[in-house]
């Protein structure tokens, strides 16, 4: 499975094997990673799965969709040109070492 | 020989027992009374709930289905057609969108709740869930007063199953059919004279220049009117239950009612009224050394899930600091729950009040009368008492 670092707000990493098909966020939600609260269950509703994609990868993660980049619109720590919904990021082999990191605050 | 029939009163009162086997011995299992397959471990029902292009909810996501309903509301399209229908209710539900209910939401508790006060023994479905939910989602759908016992009877009736046919009995569908009437009304009336509310915004919505469907405003306006009744109420006496049979919670809960979120995710885990859903699958899939067909429908057994012991340690203990993230109670991804944020303060804000006047009970009933659903459960009654 590939691997995931999540960095959580107080800067404690986290490595998570995260199943091809599983989104970022809930394997973050499985795993009580700390820095999210995933509100509406991973629907696109709530903005309260922030993170910011760090690294390299953050190139080979697709593009956001228009209604994430709308909900983007809605999250409370400062939207930066890395930030993503962690629901909207689908696990590829392809991420391999992905590493995002929560911001201080989601809600 | 082992089988599991989700329309068994058995399943009804307590499915527990048949999850646990179900996740030991048969994590891929074909109930020949359901005509479904059957997934109950909690890493399968999350790849399935990622995979909305292999588990679609197009065909319908009730386990018994009602008809004419599939692929016009919310929970029964996929993406994209989904998204952009929710993208034109969510705005509604969202959680900063609701802070104006909140108090509302309260003095319906409070009202709801005082007449508790001088009463020993009371059944907490009829005397204070049904009355709260419906205040609070006429409140939230900006639904006319006037017909809200009757909205309740009909909401509660449509999501039953009839355990010796197992399908939808007459009974159900004429309660679905007047729920029709009932929002059709509802629509024409906020056409003819448009509120700032969710229902007038939604009948004279466009998606890409595009009126809505007739059929997707008629049976999403019904959807979350039966959701949002029938969800709500059961919920409220699932947890109030699980405050009558664990007496140490509910005491630390009446002291630090500041604890009611963590109870209410906890309970969302333990026994959520939401038990199984379904879905349909678009292609073959191969799971546990079986091979389910594409066409085939697929219950996504979330009540198991949320007892699974590879992911929640012991977890038949009712647990108010457990802190279970990543619980299926609202189920997840795409069609994770709409109402998640109402449904959250709603419980909080209800418990708060109905402690303050009734903060020390036990359940009178050993035996419960169990909803006959193949999809929710919840009892019908719940007497409590004082102690």
């Amino acid at each position: 499975m590939p691997k995931v670092t999540y960095i959580e707000p107080g800067g404690d990493e986290v490595q998570i094997d995260v199943p091809v098909g599983w989104s970022v966020m809930q394997a973050a939600m499985s795993n009580g990673v700390e820095g999210i609260e995933a509100e509406c269950g991973g629907s696109c509703a709530c903005a309260t799965c922030h993170c910011y994609v760090e690294g390299e990868l953050a190139a080979a993660v697709p593009a956001a969709a228009e209604g994430e980049l709308a909900m983007l619109g809605n999250v409370v720590s400062e939207r930066k040109s890395n930030s993503r919904l962690s629901c909207q990021i689908k696990m590829t082999p392809e991420l391999e070492g992905l590493v995002v990191r929560f911001p201080d605050a989601q809600s | 020989m082992f089988s599991f029939d989700p329309y068994s009163p058995a399943v009804d009162a307590d499915p527990f027992p048949f999850y646990k086997a179900l996740r030991d011995e048969h994590p891929c299992f074909w109930s020949k009374e359901a005509n479904m397959w059957v997934l109950s471990r909690y890493a399968d029902l999350v790849t399935a709930l990622n995979d909305w292009q292999t588990f679609s909810s197009a065909k319908g996501n009730l386990m018994t289905e009602l008809p004419n309903r599939a692929g016009a509301t919310l929970g029964t399209t996929d993406p994209p057609r989904h998204d952009r229908l929710r993208g034109l209710i969510q705005h509604a539900f969202m959680k900063r969108n609701l802070e104006s209910l909140a108090e509302p939401v309260r003095a319906a508790a409070a009202e709801v709740a005082a007449p508790l006060a001088g009463e020993k023994q009371f059944d907490f479905i009829e005397d204070f869930s049904a009355k709260f939910t419906v205040k609070v989602l006429f409140a939230v759908l900006g639904l006319p007063l006037g017909d809200e016992a009757q909205v309740r009877e009909k909401a509660v009736m449509m999501v039953q199953s009839d355990p010796r046919t197992r399908a939808k009995g007459p009974e159900h569908i004429a309660a679905y059919n007047w729920m029709q009437e009932y929002a059709a009304g509802v629509i024409a009336e906020r056409r003819r004279n448009p509120q700032n509310d969710l229902i007038s915004h939604f009948s004279m919505a466009e998606i890409d220049g595009d009126r809505l469907d007739e059929r997707e405003v008629l049976l999403t306006t019904t959807t979350l009117i039966m959701a949002g009744v029938e969800s709500l109420g059961g919920f409220l006496g699932m947890f109030a239950l699980n405050m009558a049979d664990h007496a140490d919670a509910r005491r630390q809960i009446v002291a630090n009612p500041a604890l009611l979120p963590d109870a209410v995710e906890e309970s969302l885990r333990f026994n959520t009224s939401a038990q199984r859903f379904r879905r349909c699958l678009t292609r073959d899939h191969a799971l546990h050394g079986q091979t389910m067909k594409q066409g085939d429908f697929v219950c996504l057994a979330y009540g198991s899930g949320n007892r699974d012991e590879r992911q929640f340690p012991d977890p038949d203990r009712y647990d108010i600091a457990r802190k279970p993230k990543g619980h299926l109670g609202f189920g997840g991804s795409v069609h994770a729950c709409l109402g998640t944020a109402i449904a959250r303060m709603s419980v909080k804000v209800a418990f708060e009040e109905f402690h303050k006047v009734v903060p020390d009970y036990r359940r009178v009933q050993e035996q419960l009368p169990w909803m006959p659903s193949s999809t929710f459960r919840s009892p019908l009654r719940l007497e409590l008492a004082r102690v």
